[in-house]
């Protein structure tokens, strides 16, 4: 019962503190909203690996990297929109995680974690500088009208463009649900994810579900990187503060738990753009980040030593 | 013979556990006893294809079965009901027992037969079958998993230690269901309460230091001076 009038209390606290900041500072609530849905975005990917293969991913940000070069080449060469690029680039990206998986990290499926976490952390690094002997460090950036397009509430003026990353984010919480619920190769991923020694007794080939679920994080890397381009410059580095923000919002979450990816992430989108909102406090916002994340932990850290 | 074991030798790294075993199951159900650590369980893994045999031959329904990977094994038509249950706890009954058919030909295409027969035998599956698995007792979990091997209409149903850890009341329950279901397929058990599943089998094979020591009928065992002394306690 006390952990029921708790959660209300939480709930009540949360909405009566996102609509204080609607109407005092509604600016915090949209670009804190724009940002998880990039956090969200890139976050779900890994949290899909992480939950299922058990693999950090420490090169996931490169692998979107290598996602917006590709895209970026694609949208050069032939003139698309990065939305129809979006396809194409995630066939692609499937394929090279496919093959990256099979390479190298299904080699490591054994190994001792701190092994697999120095060769993701490896290939992030090769990744990188290969982009860097290919493309140079120079930045790179397509623009495109649209992403300019804004709306005027009243004395308030938003640019509405971004929001295609919350859309993508909610699209892949609710399309992996569909599928890990309610197809059979969705629950057989589960399975193996829970539990490959029970997957493989009952005839599921954990090897296949592994390289099908690093190809399937991989496409929708992919295409998450396509759209990357259209509202930021690219550059061989530009992955690689997405991987730290990414596990940490699936440490918050959980792991396991791709709706609570999207959950943190809002928290984390608008705590963020609260501090940005005032100049004494915006050079915090990226330390809120690792404040959050660092009481989420600890806090259930002690809530399970009490239990 | 539904499964053929031939002077089958293995272990884990250097640790040799299994000696040469001779052993078959045709259609009937066969026990398989010994004390801990003696390689029953070692005997099923390999049959399983969870370790590999180091010598001899694993042959099931006329085909070399000893080099397959584990998920092909069970593709071919073994159920297994591991010791430590290996279910899919943040799943639901009803998942759970689908999956043990999804992947496997022989079971792929008869799931709702299958499921009446399982749930006819487990009555209890049907009340729980949306609970997550995670969330019920040791004993219910167990009727999940044999569920769930049954779910393959496999040929040979290999059950490990089914009774561990579970209440006399229901290990009595477990056996009354194996009685059942022996008539349809043959079954290989392991069993620490050798009073109880003495009732359930047809044959049995003791075994000791990775050899077998001894092979009976249900009754010659029962009456044997060996079994009575080191299982059976009189």
């Amino acid at each position: 019962m006390a952990n029921k009038r708790n959660a209300t209390l939480v709930v009540v606290l949360i909405i009566v503190a996102v609509a204080a900041i609607l109407v005092w500072r509604p600016t915090v609530l949209i670009n804190g909203i724009q940002a998880a849905g990039l956090y969200a975005s890139i976050a779900i990917p890994m949290g899909l690996i992480l939950g299922i293969v058990h693999i950090v991913n420490l090169a996931h940000g490169e692998f979107m990297m290598v996602a917006a070069y590709v895209t970026y080449m694609l949208c050069i060469a032939t003139g698309i929109d990065p939305f129809l690029a979006m396809l194409p680039v995630a066939l692609v990206t499937a394929v090279f995680g496919f093959v990256v998986y099979k390479l190298t990290i299904k080699q490591a499926l054994k190994s001792p974690e701190l092994n697999q976490l120095i060769l993701t952390f490896g290939i992030g690094i090769s990744l990188t500088q290969v982009a860097n002997l290919i493309f140079t460090s120079q930045t790179r950036k397509i623009s495109f009208d649209y992403v300019s397009a804004s709306v005027d509430i009243g004395d308030l003026s938003f640019g509405v463009f971004k929001f295609v990353y919350i859309v993508i984010a909610v699209l892949m919480v609710v399309g992996l649900r569909l599928f890990l619920t309610r197809t059979t190769t969705g629950k057989a991923a589960l399975a193996v994810g829970q539990n490959p020694r029970g997957a493989a007794i009952v005839g599921i080939d954990v090897d296949k579900t592994y390289g099908f679920v690093f190809a399937l994080a991989s496409a929708l890397l992919g295409m998450m990187g396509a759209v990357f381009i259209t509202t930021s410059s690219i550059f061989p580095a530009v992955g690689s503060p997405f991987t730290m923000k990414s596990f940490c919002l699936i440490a918050m979450a959980g792991i396991g738990n791709i709706p609570g990816i999207l959950g943190a992430s809002i928290l984390l989108g608008v705590s963020e753009n609260f501090l940005k909102a005032f100049r004494a406090t915006r050079g915090w916002a990226d330390i809120v980040f690792f404040v959050l994340i660092i009481t989420v932990i600890l806090g259930r850290s002690i809530k399970g030593k009490k239990a | 013979m539904i499964l053929d074991v031939k002077k089958l030798e293995t272990g884990y790294g250097k640790l040799q556990v299994l000696r040469g075993i001779d052993l078959s199951v045709g259609k009937e159900s066969v026990g398989l006893f010994g004390p801990n650590g003696a390689g029953k369980t070692t005997l099923i893994n390999a049959i399983m294809g969870i370790v590999k045999p180091w010598k001899g031959s694993i042959e099931f329904e006329g085909a070399q079965i000893g080099n397959l990977p584990t998920h092909m094994v069970a593709r071919a038509g073994i159920a297994l009901v591991p010791q430590e249950r290996e279910l899919f706890p943040g799943l639901s009954v009803a998942d759970n027992l689908e999956l043990g058919a999804a992947y496997v030909p022989r079971g792929k295409d008869i799931i709702p037969k299958q499921l009446e027969i399982v749930l006819t035998l487990f009555p209890i599956l049907k009340e729980r079958y949306k609970q997550f698995v995670g969330t019920m007792s040791g004993g219910q979990q167990r009727m999940v998993a044999i569920g769930r091997a049954l779910m393959a209409n496999p040929s040979l149903l290999i059950l490990d230690e089914p009774s561990l850890g579970l209440q006399p009341s229901i290990v009595a329950e477990v056996f009354d269901r194996l009685s059942i279901l022996k008539k349809e397929i043959a079954i290989l058990v392991t069993e620490q309460n050798v009073r109880e599943s003495l009732k359930a089998i047809d044959r049995g094979y003791v075994i000791e230091n990775g050899a077998v020591v001894l092979e009976d009928t249900a009754e010659g065992l029962a009456k044997n001076p060996h079994v009575v002394s080191a299982y059976l306690g009189i």
